[in-house]
């Protein structure tokens, strides 16, 4: 390269170089100012299938403990055991440890009703570790028994809708087609 | 401020005190409202310098505390102050301490001669710029001494880069200085001032080929001596973390800040002073103080547009390496600026008092050069498609 | 963790003046944008002598882990190897455990494995041509380049439902199906993304400064190239046309058209590092090129074969190969027949990386040594995993 051929690529390049950036100085900035200045909340913009913060209806729970088995982290304690007379699964303790769960996903793959689902919430901090672990059970509950046909109590119908809902944005394998 | 000083003395309310101490008391109130308007300055260039930065990185910038962040400045420099003074064990104490000190030196004194208008000049000495040159070179005796002082081999780096950097640079721009006062024939920075005229074809700038030139020469070499980017290689986050100043915290770091936000305004004011007119504006009105006022504002703002303009450079252009700087400034600079001066010389020698034609000319080349530019940068606005809205918060 | 550091030597100059060399210490903690990399530097005043790296700040025994939480458990952790393109280590460790038991991909799960590895590469070039740009000290491009991978992150979004450790892909295809207007909005954004690969190209690539402190720096001819198993565009930009999507398709890559691109010397010699930065924004369009292509012919199916809850592939070891953005990725695993692997082994290009910086590093300037780490790119996670 020569002397003036270098002087000249220079001046040519950064005036190039300049003009971008003068044309950015005047367009419209990408930043969205959150959490005050969005049109929205930020949470219910998000997708169906964001994987924030873990929720469990304990109303549609079935105490199969498939989620606990699927944690890779173990971050999720389940107790309960079938009672001898009712024949009935009791569920005494569902505690999910935020502070340990990575968000992937895989609990809330194997649940039969979508009890066990991500909700779009990811404002999570807080000032104790303790407060991290979510204590779902707060009395003994009996666990959910799915129906035959379809579910008529009309307090757990909405949540159970929500929930297959949930389950049937995971992609069915070797079977249904999806669009 | 000689003329001021003596009429307070004998006729003003300085009336019976001796003479030196009236002087100190003189400077010493200039000095105070120098330096106020210099923290202001440069207070207000960070805050600007990061929403211009902002904007060209496509996203907003301070913009909380006060009114668009504009005072986002004030809370950074009361933070910097309240914070740990902090001076490594085995640095040389007094030099660390004494280096910030040096550095703000050198440019502060630099204000010294400024011109903020007709007669608006604290002092106006027949070797103005002279004096200029050689009191910024102070700031390299910071920057060594902070570097040396720190006892930390990142910032003795930095500082022998600096030092080496801003040495080299002084030549071209004193040679590209000097292209202007062969027409002027004075030093002064109002005498060269006055030469010019509120029309850009009785500025400098475009008196003939070579003074344009020289006014690209002069401004690259000034941004090399304010360590700006792209040459502030001395203080590269990505590799020294802050150079020289990287043992620094608390109100000593604030100043070596100030050092390069107010050196940059006193590039602007010398490159106005010497090429855009100075302080000329037409004669509009008869009121003297009017005019004082307009020719000040003018004169802000031309040195303001030239630091705004440093600002969008180091937006844009990456870092030159040590040894390409070097280079850049030895093999490149060095000769274009000798050349340029013995073509001045030679102009002058055969159009005495300048010539209109060619200073028409030089206007009209520097309007179609920024119209080109102008249709680059339309170019561009054109190409990138409007903003996709992927996500509703947007 | 680290071998022994030499004292510094002294030297004698002619004319009998004594220096010795400088030894400084590139921390952990560094304003440089590749994560937690050690270098201790025996430097001459500004020349190196030597640079050596120091590794293993961000080891967290990832390939340990695999053999206490089976196959299955396994994905999330994948995605941790490599967080700047996730997809693309999903992907390895899926077709690692479907060469194990035999699996068969549907063809549509195949598609979105592609489109979402594509769109892991671009995310990773981006950030790495981002990257690059901030370490030479353009500030600019850096942000240009985060604005276009938030896009992309807004898209995988809602394709998976996670911005940066996706989980997306399952053993026998991927977990999620495209959702409804997936296509249309992925599209949208190609086609404004496009252009700005040029903008970036005349912001940057082309700058006279930047290509000065690019070409001719840590030049890797074709044999050290191999020599020192340099793979993915580190090696391309020396010229040697290997990629693994190309010499040893897996996946539906065989049915795309796309080109290698491969550094020819330019704008210096061949193989510095402004070849393999060029390789990075010449695979950009490339990657654009893959996914229009696979956008638009999505074939019907389902997306995930049938693998049991309980996966136990059978006893022995396998070897796979992914063209991550990085380079060749391997994943080497050995099963014992039970539900949790005997041992997973992940080759990343990183390592490889990094071993020849201190080879590279003499005659460079401690300028220069961001420059070519940024060239190479190394990601602080792939070197320790």
């Amino acid at each position: 390269m020569g002397y003036f051929a270098n002087i000249r690529d220079s001046v040519r390049t950064i005036f190039e170089g300049l003009a971008i950036t003068a044309s950015h100085l005047v367009r419209k900035p990408y930043t969205i100012q959150y959490p005050d200045r969005t049109d929205i909340r930020v949470q219910d913009a998000l997708p169906f299938r964001y994987r924030g913060l873990l929720d469990v209806d304990l109303e549609i729970c079935t105490g199969c403990l498939a989620c606990e088995r699927a944690c890779p982290i173990d971050c999720i304690v389940i107790d309960a055991e079938k009672d001898k007379q009712t024949k009935e699964m009791i569920l005494k303790r569902f505690d999910i440890d935020l502070a340990k769960c990575m968000y992937c996903g895989l609990c809330s793959e194997p649940c039969p009703t979508g009890s066990i689902h991500h909700t779009p919430e990811f404002e999570g901090a807080d000032y104790s570790l303790e407060s991290l672990i979510r204590r779902f059970v707060k009395a003994p509950v009996v666990a959910y028994k799915p129906s035959k046909g379809p579910e008529t109590d009309p307090e757990i119908a909405p949540i159970l809708t929500r929930g297959l809902r949930y389950l049937d944005e995971f992609a069915t394998p070797g079977g249904a087609d999806a669009d | 401020m000689q003329q001021l000083a003596d009429r307070l003395l004998n006729e003003g309310f300085l009336q019976g005190l001796p003479t030196p101490v009236g002087y100190v008391l003189v400077v010493a109130f200039f000095a105070f409202v120098l330096l106020n308007f210099i923290m202001l300055v440069a207070g207000v260039t960070s805050w600007l310098e990061r929403r211009v930065w902002a904007r060209i990185q496509s996203r907003v910038g301070p913009n909380r505390v006060g009114p668009q962040g504009s005072i986002q400045w004030l809370a950074d420099g009361i933070k910097n102050i309240l914070k740990e003074d902090i001076v490594p064990l085995a640095a040389d104490r007094i030099l660390f301490k004494a280096a910030p000190y040096l550095a703000m030196m050198g440019f502060f004194a630099a204000f010294a001669v400024l011109p903020f208008g007709d007669g608006l000049i604290v002092a106006d000495i027949n070797v103005g710029i002279l004096y200029v040159t050689a009191v910024t070179a102070l700031v390299v005796v910071g920057i060594l001494m902070a570097g040396w002082s720190s006892n930390n081999k990142w910032a003795l780096l930095g500082g022998i880069r600096s030092a080496a950097q801003i040495i080299s640079y002084e030549i071209p721009a004193a040679l590209a200085i000097l292209t202007i006062v062969l027409f002027t024939g004075t030093l002064s920075m109002q005498g060269i001032i006055r030469m010019q005229g509120w029309a850009p074809w009785n500025w400098f700038l475009f008196a003939n080929p070579f003074a344009f030139v020289s006014f690209f020469i002069f401004y690259v070499s000034a941004l090399a001596e304010g360590n700006r980017t792209p040459f502030d290689l001395p203080e590269a986050e990505s590799e020294l973390v802050a150079g020289a100043f990287t043992e620094y915290s608390g109100l000593r770091s604030l100043l070596f800040f100030l050092v390069e936000w107010g050196n940059l305004y006193v590039i602007g004011a010398l490159a106005t002073t010497l090429f855009l007119g100075g302080w000329h504006v037409p004669a509009f009105t008869e009121s003297a103080f009017v005019l004082g006022v307009a020719q000040a504002v003018v004169f802000f703002l031309k040195s303001y547009f030239l630091v705004f303009v440093a600002m969008w450079i180091r937006a844009t252009l990456p870092r030159v390496r040590v040894d390409q700087l070097m280079s850049l400034c030895w093999k490149y600079l060095v000769p274009i600026s000798f050349v340029n001066m013995i073509g001045a010389a030679l102009w002058f020698a055969i159009f005495p008092n300048g010539s209109r034609v060619a200073s028409i000319a030089m206007v009209v080349f520097g309007l179609a050069i920024a119209l080109y530019f102008l249709s680059r940068v339309r170019f561009h606005l054109r190409r990138a498609k409007p903003e996709l809205t992927l996500s509703p918060i947007a | 963790m680290s071998h022994a550091i030499d004292v510094d030597i002294e030297r004698q100059t002619p004319g009998g003046l004594e220096t010795e060399e400088m030894t400084l210490n590139m921390g952990p903690q560094h304003p440089s944008t590749h994560g937690v990399l050690r270098f201790v530097v025996k430097a001459d005043g500004e020349v190196m002598r030597r640079a050596i790296p120091d590794i293993g700040y961000l080891h967290r025994s990832i390939e340990k882990i695999a053999e206490k939480v089976g196959y299955h458990g396994f994905m999330p952790y994948t995605d941790r190897v490599d967080y700047v393109s996730a997809m693309q280590c999903n992907q390895g460790w899926a077709m690692a455990c479907e060469a194990l038991a035999g699996i068969q991909v549907p063809r549509r799960g195949e598609y979105c494995r592609v489109i979402a590895s594509e769109f892991g590469r671009l995310a990773s070039h981006l950030l790495s041509v981002g990257a690059t740009g901030m370490d030479i000290g353009a500030v600019t491009p850096f942000t240009h380049a985060i604005r276009e991978r938030e896009y992309i992150n807004d898209i995988l979004e809602e394709l998976c439902g996670a911005r940066l450790t996706f989980n997306y892909m399952r053993i026998g295809g991927c977990a999620w199906d495209v959702p409804p207007g997936f296509v249309k909005r992925a599209t949208a954004f190609l086609d404004r993304f496009e252009p700005l690969i040029d903008e970036y190209n005349e912001l940057i690539s082309f700058n006279k400064i930047y290509v000065e402190r690019l070409a001719n720096v840590a030049v890797i001819p074709r044999e050290m190239a191999i020599a020192w198993n340099l793979v993915g565009p580190n090696l391309r930009g020396s010229g040697i046309r290997y990629d693994v999507r190309k010499d040893v398709p897996y996946s539906v890559y065989p049915e795309f058209e796309f080109d290698v691109p491969v550094g020819t010397g330019e704008r210096g010699t061949l193989g510095d590092s402004y070849d393999r930065y060029m390789v990075r924004m010449r695979e950009l369009k490339e990657s654009c090129r893959i996914l229009r292509q696979a956008l638009g012919g999505i074939p019907a199916g389902p997306v995930i074969a049938k693998v049991p809850r309980n996966f136990k592939p059978p006893a022995g070891e396998v070897h796979v190969r992914v063209e991550a953005s990085r380079g060749d990725m391997g994943w080497f695993v050995v099963s014992d027949g039970t539900a949790f692997p005997y041992r997973v082994h992940i080759r990343t290009g990183s390592y490889a990386a990094m071993a020849i910086i201190e080879e590279l590093s003499k005659g460079l300037m401690i300028a220069d040594l961001v420059a070519v780490i940024a060239s190479l790119d190394i990601v602080a996670p792939e070197v320790d995993r």
